[in-house]
């Protein structure tokens, strides 16, 4: 009987277990003898490529960057600089000073809303922080400026301009951000 | 543990040019400790290598440089984990090709292979006719085959590794290690023997 594809692979791999059977097989059988040698041919064709040169040195890129902590490997990710950071704290305080009056707004248009369990936390802290934006707003600037009542404009909408800027920025950052993240 | 003398001369002789010039063995050791002008060092001597395993599994210059690069930072983090007593060329050459696995698996999760489909596509005359250099017919036709084979390959034909090593370097069984490799080579049989 034949050798198997996998038996002439294997052969020539030095891992096949009966080796001495095969040989004794490969001795007599012209068919056999000449698939191993178009196996060992292509082996030997594939072992022949040519190694190519590389055309830059990667030394330099390499310790540059083991030295540099920001762009280390496993350090910190390079997209989170102090600006992102400070950026990020300003628009989170901006979103949290305005979100109060935002659900308090809402809840005039929607009267059946209902706050979650969950959500009472933080209304909690969302009343120590009012009470708190309410002591701020005892402080009395030098010429409070005037809105013109003609404009129509509550408070509640500035707010709300605001929080969408600050809601936009932090959007925006994240999606130019999203390109160095990936590297 | 002390190398023995033949072991030494051996190293000296492939990998430093003069017989005072550190080994693989001291710097390595030296960036453990730290000195990342050590491990540039060990990059110098290794990058050929890691280059050509990188390029020969991902077909593209700059990838290939991209992904040696990041094995060498690997390796790096890896430093401890390595037995100094061990050649680090072979070491580091399987790291690239086990990261340039996990990369191609990273770009598009494979989808069952079709070898009649890939066979057809690849067996026409125009497609050995366009690459005229044998060298660049073997890379185009590695290059075809799914990275799973391609990374089998590498480690049995140019690494020199054996089945058990390649299924505990891959940690995949010893059957598909055998699967992979011949059916990796039947296609480039395929692929070269065309007649054209
Ligand atoms: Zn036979």
């Amino acid at each position: 009987m034949h050798l198997t594809d996998d038996q002439l692979n294997e052969y020539l791999d030095d891992a096949l277990p009966k080796r001495a059977r095969a040989e004794s097989h490969l001795s007599t059988c012209a068919e056999c003898t000449a698939r191993l040698s178009a196996l060992r041919s292509l082996a030997a064709e594939i072992e022949s490529l040519p190694e190519e040169s590389l055309a830059r040195n990667l030394a330099p890129a390499v310790t540059r960057r083991l030295t540099s902590p920001a762009a280390a490997y496993s350090g910190f990710p390079r997209w989170l600089t102090l600006t992102t950071v400070l950026q990020t704290a300003a628009a989170t305080v901006l979103i949290a000073s305005v979100a109060p009056f935002i659900l308090e707004a809402a809840s005039t248009f929607i009267p059946a809303l209902q706050a979650p369990p969950v959500m009472e936390t933080i209304l909690e802290a969302q009343r120590v922080w009012t009470a708190w934006l309410d002591a701020l707003s005892q402080f009395q600037w030098p010429s409070p400026p005037e809105l013109p009542a003609s404009l129509g404009l509550s408070n509640f909408y500035i707010l709300l301009a605001l929080a969408g800027t600050a809601l936009a920025w932090l959007v925006g950052n994240g999606l130019l951000l999203r390109s160095q993240i990936k590297q | 543990m002390v190398l023995t003398d033949t072991f030494r001369n051996s190293f000296n002789r492939r990998y430093t040019s003069a017989m005072d010039a550190p080994t693989d063995r001291d710097l390595i050791l030296r960036a453990r400790r730290g000195e990342v002008e050590a491990y540039g060092e060990l990059v110098t001597r290794h990058q050929a290598g890691v280059f050509n395993v990188c390029y020969r599994i991902l077909h593209e210059r700059g990838e290939a440089e991209d992904l040696s690069q990041e094995t060498f930072l690997r390796a790096h983090s890896r430093l401890n984990t390595f037995d100094v007593n061990r050649p680090f060329g072979p070491w580091i050459r399987r790291v690239a090709a086990n990261l340039c696995l996990n990369h191609l698996e990273s770009l598009k999760p494979e989808t069952e292979f079709d070898e009649e489909r890939d066979a057809a596509e690849g067996a026409g005359p125009e497609a050995v006719v366009e690459v005229r250099e044998r060298g660049e017919q073997i890379r185009a036709a590695l290059a075809s085959l799914p990275a799973r084979f391609r990374v089998v390959i590498e480690l049995r034909h140019y690494q020199g590794l054996s089945y058990d090593e390649i299924s505990a370097e891959l940690n995949i069984p010893l059957s598909d290690v055998k699967s992979h490799l011949f059916r990796a080579r039947k296609l480039l049989a395929e692929k070269l023997h065309a007649p054209d």
